[in-house]
C-alpha cells in the first residue's frame, strides 16, 4: 500500500535538515509532492523555503536527511536528476554582456538540448524583440521571463520556482501565473514558493506551510481552510460604533465571535444567523451604513497558524 | 563513469570568454596595455625622438616587464575575483549549477575561459609590441621575446588562479574585492618585508641604492613567494639580462628559468586545487 502510494510521488524528502552553525534553517522536513500537481510552498520570509529548494537542487548540502526525486536518491545521482528539472531562483541574474539568445544557447549546451529551441523559447516568453540585446540592459520582469525561458529548456518534468512572482508588478505576475499553468497543462509538476498567499491560493493543488524550518501543514487549499475552521465573517459598518461590541450581538444563537474596530463590527456566525444580527442591531436603533460577508482565505489560516506557532 | 565532461567544460569556458571579452573594464585595461607596450617597444630601436641617449632591447624588456607585471595581474584579478563569490550572491551561479554539470567542470571551464581572455590580452599587447620591436630593432631576440610572452601568460594564469581561489572562499562580492586588492599588492608588501629584513640583517642602505650590495642566498630563494618578482626574474633569464635600470642582477647558480617556471606552475596548481576543495563543499 505504502510503496504503491510512493510511486505517484515525484519529490520526497525524508527528515531533511539543514543547520547553519547553531541555526536550524530546515528541521526534519518530510514532504511528498505528487506527480503532475502544482505544489505551493508557503511560509513567511526566512522560514526555510529557499534553503529547502536549494537542497532539492544540490546547491546547498543537507546536514542530514534524504531527497528522492522521481524514484532516485538525488544526492547520488544529481547529474541524472537535474536533467529533469527546470529551476528559477529567487534572484535571477545572468551574464550581463551576453544576449538572451547566447544565454539560452549556453544553457542548451549544458543540458545537451538542440540549440534550435532557444529562439522558440524566447518567442514563447515574449522576448523575441530583444533577442540580440545585452541581458545587462534588461528590466527585472524581462530577466524573470528569461529565467523562465531558461527553465523550460528540454521540457523538464519538474519545475522548481523560488518566489517566481516576488517583486514583480501586476502585469508580470499575470504572465508568470499563466506560464505556471501552461507548464502544468503540459504535464509537468510545478513546485513554487511564496510568502504571499493570494499567489498560491488560486493556483495550487496542494500547499505546504512551513515556519521556522518546520512543516506545519500540508494539504489541499480547501482542506486546509476547512481544517483550520475559518468561517465566513460578516462585516457591518455602523455609525457611531466607536469600537464597542453591542452586548446583544453575542447572545444571538449562532454567533461565535464579535469584534469591533472603529465603526466596523466583524461577526463570525453561521449563515442563518446573519439576518438576525442585522435585525438586532437595527432594533437597538443603530444605523447600519453597509455590510458584507467576507469569505475565508488561506491568508487567515496562514496567519492563524503562524501565530499559534509563536 | 566519466570524471569530467569535456563538453560542459568547453561550454562554460566559451561563455566566460564571450562574457568577459565584452566587459568594458577589461577592454579598457587591454587597450591601455597595448598602448603602453607599443610605446615601450619603440625604445627598442635605440631612439627616443632624434637623440640616441636612451634605448635598446634591454631597456625595452625591463620597461615592458614593469608594465606587464602591473597590468596583467590587474586584468587577471578583475576577471577572477568575483567569478564565484559574486555569482553565488547574485544567483547566476545557482542557475548554472541547477543544470546537469559538476562543480569541477564549472570551475575548470571558468579557469580556461578567463585564461583565454588573459591569453588574448597578452597576445594583443605583446603582438603589437613585437611588430614595433621587429621593425625598429630587428628579429634577433625573437626567441627570447616568445619566451617572454609565454612567461607573461603564466603570470596572468597565476593571478587568475589566486583570485579564483579567494573567490571560492569569500561569501560576498565586497569581501572578494578586499581579497583582490590583497592579492594585487602582495608582491609589494612582501618586497617591503624582505627589504626590511635585508636592512635589519646588515645590508647597508647606500649599497642597496647604489647597486653595490651583495644579496644573501635566502633573499633569492625568498623571491619564490613573490609572483611578480619571479616573473621579472624569469624574463631577465630569458633575455640574459644582467642589469636592470643600472642595478646588477646576479642570482645564484641554482636559480634558472626552468626552476622558476616550475615554481610558478605550482603557484597555479595549488590555488586551483584549494579553489576546488572550497567550491565543492560550498553552499550556493
Amino acid at each position: 500500500m505504502e510503496s504503491e502510494n510512493l510511486k505517484d510521488k515525484i519529490i520526497i524528502t525524508k527528515n531533511l535538515t539543514k543547520k547553519f552553525g547553531d541555526f536550524v534553517a530546515v528541521d526534519s522536513l518530510n514532504l511528498k509532492i505528487e506527480r503532475g500537481e502544482i505544489f505551493g510552498f508557503l511560509g513567511p520570509n526566512g522560514a526555510g523555503k529557499t534553503t529547502t529548494i536549494k537542497m532539492l537542487l544540490g546547491l546547498i548540502f543537507p546536514t542530514s536527511g534524504k531527497i528522492i526525486i522521481d524514484g532516485v536518491e538525488a544526492e547520488k545521482n544529481f547529474k541524472e536528476v537535474k536533467r529533469k528539472i527546470g529551476y528559477v531562483p529567487e534572484k535571477v541574474e545572468f551574464y550581463s554582456n551576453l544576449s538572451p539568445l547566447q544565454t539560452l544557447n549556453f544553457f542548451c549546451e549544458l543540458k545537451d538540448v538542440e540549440k534550435s529551441v532557444a529562439e522558440d523559447l524566447l518567442k514563447e516568453v515574449g522576448l523575441h524583440d530583444v533577442i540580440n540585446k545585452k541581458v545587462g540592459t534588461f528590466s527585472k520582469g524581462m530577466t524573470q521571463l528569461l529565467g523562465i525561458a531558461q527553465a523550460m529548456i528540454g521540457n523538464p518534468s519538474i519545475y522548481i520556482l523560488d518566489e517566481p512572482m516576488g517583486g514583480l508588478d501586476a502585469r508580470w505576475v499575470k504572465i508568470v501565473r499563466e506560464k505556471i499553468k501552461g507548464m502544468n497543462a503540459n504535464g509537468a509538476t510545478v513546485v513554487f514558493s511564496s510568502h504571499i498567499l493570494s499567489e498560491v491560493q488560486n493556483l495550487c493543488h496542494k500547499v505546504a506551510i512551513i515556519n521556522k524550518g518546520r512543516l506545519i501543514a500540508e494539504d489541499t487549499v480547501e482542506k486546509l481552510s476547512r481544517h483550520f475552521n475559518i468561517k465566513p465573517r460578516l462585516e457591518i459598518y455602523i455609525e457611531g460604533l466607536n469600537g464597542v461590541v453591542p452586548e446583544d450581538v453575542l447572545k444571538i444563537e449562532g454567533v461565535e465571535e464579535a469584534e469591533a474596530e472603529g465603526n466596523k463590527l466583524s461577526v463570525i456566525c453561521s449563515a442563518d444567523a446573519r439576518a438576525t444580527v442585522l435585525r438586532v442591531l437595527e432594533g437597538r436603533g443603530m444605523k447600519v451604513n453597509d455590510f458584507r460577508t467576507v469569505e475565508p482565505s488561506l491568508e487567515e489560516a496562514f496567519v492563524k497558524l503562524i501565530s499559534e506557532e509563536d | 563513469m566519466n570524471l569530467i565532461d569535456i563538453k560542459s567544460v568547453y561550454s562554460v569556458a566559451k561563455k566566460e570568454f564571450m562574457d568577459h571579452i565584452r566587459n568594458k573594464w577589461i577592454v579598457a585595461l587591454i587597450i591601455i596595455f597595448i598602448v603602453m607596450t607599443i610605446s615601450a617597444s619603440y625604445l627598442a630601436g635605440g631612439k627616443t625622438g632624434s637623440s640616441e641617449i636612451f634605448g635598446g632591447m634591454e631597456e625595452t624588456v625591463v620597461t615592458l616587464v614593469s608594465i606587464s607585471t602591473i597590468l596583467i595581474p590587474l586584468i587577471s584579478i578583475m576577471l577572477g575575483y568575483a567569478t564565484i563569490s559574486a555569482e553565488a550572491e547574485s544567483g547566476a551561479l545557482s542557475i548554472v549549477l541547477s543544470y546537469p554539470v559538476k562543480r569541477s567542470e564549472v570551475l575548470m571551464g571558468k579557469f580556461l575561459g578567463l585564461g583565454m581572455v588573459i591569453v588574448a590580452s597578452v597576445l594583443s599587447g605583446f603582438g603589437a609590441g613585437g611588430i614595433v620591436i621587429a621593425s625598429t630593432a630587428g628579429m634577433s631576440q625573437s626567441g627570447a621575446y616568445l619566451t617572454f610572452i609565454g612567461l607573461t601568460i603564466i603570470l596572468g594564469l597565476l593571478y587568475l588562479s589566486l583570485s579564483i581561489c579567494f573567490s571560492s572562499v569569500c561569501k560576498k562580492r565586497t569581501t572578494s574585492i578586499g581579497a583582490g586588492i590583497l592579492i594585487f599588492f602582495w608582491s609589494m608588501i612582501y618586497g617591503m618585508i624582505i627589504f626590511g629584513i635585508l636592512l635589519a640583517t646588515g645590508v647597508s642602505y647606500t649599497d642597496l641604492f647604489t647597486g653595490n650590495a651583495t644579496y644573501p642566498d635566502w633573499m633569492w630563494a625568498s623571491l619564490t613567494f613573490s609572483p611578480m618578482d619571479m616573473n621579472q626574474m624569469s624574463v631577465m633569464f630569458a633575455f640574459g639580462i644582467k642589469q636592470a635600470f643600472g642595478f646588477p642582477v646576479e642570482p645564484p647558480e641554482y636559480m634558472n628559468l626552468n626552476l622558476l617556471v616550475f615554481i610558478q606552475l605550482i603557484w597555479i596548481a595549488v590555488p586551483m586545487l584549494l579553489a576546488y576543495h572550497f567550491f565543492n563543499k560550498r553552499d550556493i
